[in-house]
């Protein structure tokens, strides 16, 4: 390859520097101006055409991979379960949307302990709201075991970022692409990347006169899929809400950022009065998954992981709530 | 962070003086040298863990809402107190500014506080009183020679002199007075507060195309959370209120849209019931939703008299109200 290296730095001169020029430039021509033979440019064509192509792969051989890569992260709580055909998947990017309060930030957290704790796996934390507390997560391990070591385990396990803008978002994974995703302290591979929230980066940027806050978006959601794919890991993402002109709550960031997450749950509080109450209990909404049908509903109670671990006792709440 | 932010930055580094200029663009990269330049700081849950046990709360001297906030107004979160006019936000807001600034063997701070006010109502006079009757509890409290040495330090001539107040006129000001206090932050570290009263009303006002406004307040939500983390300040904001109309019904709901719901960490609503005042967590991703009682006295932000029933017919006694510290 040394000496494509040298070529390319002599066809400088000529103009051509990316690889797409020399692949779409007219190889007689540049045999003209440049000393390269036109058997060597041909040469180097067949062989930069070879390196940048993707293969074709028979479904079969997808399928199997698949069967063995893939695995489904169960999110703690049964409901979302039930939603999400049993949890989260590797993979692909899951979208959570919900208006200020009504649970995103929770469940992730729910999310990352589950998965710390009961799954013994790494998790990565991307928090750009400020949201994340560590009390928070140790309260729902105490509910989850009352064992200090273990839960001082499970702490260890998951991987914070605190970050508030979207460059330092496309820094951030990059640069967790090229190191490989390495896990923390706490041993297990790495098995969820969670970004809360990737509306909070983004939309400063989308509409008015600014051009640069799609290409933007568009970035993050690739490194984001792509991380996915490659390092078989789920991607949990949150997303704000905005109305639509007939008033109806729809998921934030338009509709370029609609296609992007292969499940999208919509979370609404389940208000019984007209003024802001104190209520836990939350919806979730099915609105796109390319498993289920659409617009399934499933109420749940934000109070199911600060549940005791103990046995059920008649007191708790939650027995009555568990839909 | 568009290019006219930056521009806009260099242009008031420039200003302030060509050494100071780069001294300021190393702050700044050191200020973010954690997340950025090579590498990103990460932390793991129990790191962060630690970290959170080092930090206070701002306590608001009123023990119920202490409580219902884990210890006070956390430090290195944005909290927003939405509410009618007239409820109590400002007082709340310069009862926090006073607070902060309680000696830390007291269990307090001991930070000082940048107060933006943007509607003009920071009454001097009142500051003196909630300044005066903070000092007289303390001191009251002051058992151990170190609190008494620090009582020594802590008066209200102290208190004042710990206050730095900006005045903003409108979102521009505003909004500049923003981008240059990541400098001033890194200039004064003894900051643990920052009180803008109130983010709603440079808002409100002179906008046409609603679509700025809002993308304007999501880049202040994303500043204000980054400087909050970076430079472990508490930073509290206060929202009006307006009527929102759903299908014939009107509801009253906090201002600047829905969208601005998203960026603080910590919702309060403050509102009447009866002759009550309510304060309610409506949002927090790290404590239950939950309401207490509060009242404003001449002392300042306190607990509601417990012995209070509003339909009793026996004669109330009126009760000296010690907050619980």
């Amino acid at each position: 390859m040394s000496e494509d290296v040298t070529r390319q730095q002599r066809d400088k001169t000529l103009k051509v520097e990316e690889v797409e020029d020399l692949v779409s430039s007219d190889t007689e021509e540049l045999a003209q101006k440049c000393s390269v033979s036109y058997k060597a440019l041909f040469a180097i064509r067949r062989v930069l055409l070879a390196q940048h192509t993707a293969f074709p792969v028979s479904g079969a051989d997808l399928y199997e991979e698949l069967l063995s890569s893939t695995a489904i992260l169960s999110t703690g709580n049964p409901s979302l379960d039930k939603l999400l055909d049993s949890g989260l998947y590797t993979g692909e990017i899951t979208e959570l949307s919900g208006g200020p309060g009504s649970g995103k930030s929770q469940v992730c957290f729910g999310v990352a302990v589950h998965i710390s704790y009961q799954l013994k796996q790494s998790v990565i934390f991307i928090d750009t709201t400020g949201g994340l507390t560590a009390k928070r997560l140790l309260q729902m391990l105490q509910a989850e075991t009352s064992n200090t070591e273990e839960q001082m385990e499970a702490l260890q396990r998951i991987r914070i970022f605190r970050l508030f803008d979207v460059f330092t978002l496309l820094d951030c994974l990059r640069s967790l692409r090229s190191g490989g995703l390495q896990a923390s302290v706490g041993g297990g591979s790495v098995k969820a990347v969670i970004v809360d929230s990737v509306s909070a980066v983004i939309s400063p940027l989308l509409g008015g006169k600014q051009n640069e806050g799609m290409s933007l978006m568009i970035q993050v959601a690739g490194l984001l899929k792509t991380t996915a794919k490659d390092f078989n890991v789920a991607a949990l993402v949150t997303n704000h809400v905005t109305r639509s002109g007939g008033g109806e709550v729809q998921p934030g960031l338009g509709v370029s950022w609609s296609h992007i997450p292969r499940t999208r749950i919509l979370l609404e509080r389940v208000e019984k009065a007209a003024t802001i109450g104190c209520s836990s209990r939350r919806s979730a909404t099915l609105i796109k998954s390319s498993r289920q049908p659409c617009h399934i509903k499933e109420e749940f109670d934000l109070q199911w992981w600060s549940r005791s671990a103990e046995g059920s006792s008649g007191k708790r709440k939650l027995d009555e709530t568990d839909s | 962070a568009s290019l006219f932010q930056q521009e806009a930055l260099q242009v008031a580094w420039r200003k302030g003086g060509g050494d100071e200029g780069e001294g300021g663009a190393e702050e700044r990269g050191g200020g973010r040298g954690d997340e950025g330049g090579g590498g990103f700081v990460s932390l793991t849950a129990l790191e962060l863990l630690q970290k959170e046990e080092q930090l206070r709360s701002i306590v608001t001297f009123s023990s119920q809402l202490d409580g219902a906030l884990g210890g006070g107004l956390p430090v290195g979160k944005t909290t927003e107190i939405c509410g009618t006019p007239g409820v109590g936000k400002t007082q709340l807001c310069l009862q926090l500014a006073v607070d902060v600034q309680i000696p830390q063997c007291f269990g307090g701070v001991e930070g000082q506080v940048v107060y933006i006010d943007t509607e003009g109502s920071f009454l001097l006079q009142r500051v003196v009183d909630i300044a005066s009757a903070t000092v007289r509890h303390c001191s009251l409290l002051a058992e151990e020679e170190e609190q008494r040495v620090a009582m020594t330090t802590f008066t209200v001539e102290t208190i004042l002199s710990n206050m730095f107040l900006v005045r903003c006129h409108d979102y521009i000001e505003l909004l500049a007075e923003l981008h240059l206090l990541a400098n001033f932050l890194s200039s004064h570290p003894r900051v643990r507060l920052l009180v803008i009263d109130s983010v709603a009303f440079p808002f409100r006002q002179h906008f046409d195309e609603l679509s700025q406004r809002t993308r304007l307040l999501n880049g202040l939500a994303q500043q204000l959370i980054a400087m909050a983390t970076n430079h472990n300040i508490a930073i509290l904001m206060t929202n009006q209120m307006t009527t929102r109309l759903q299908g014939g019904q009107s509801q009253l709901v906090p201002a600047l849209g829905e969208n601005w719901g998203h960026a603080p960490t910590i919702r309060l609503l403050l509102h009447w019931m009866g002759p009550r005042r309510l304060a309610t967590i409506f949002k927090s991703p790290g404590h239950m939703d939950s309401t207490v009682q509060y009242q404003i006295t001449s002392e300042g932000f306190r607990d509601a008299d417990q012995l209070e029933q509003p339909q009793s017919k026996r004669p109330r006694t009126h009760i000296d109200q010690s907050p619980v510290n």
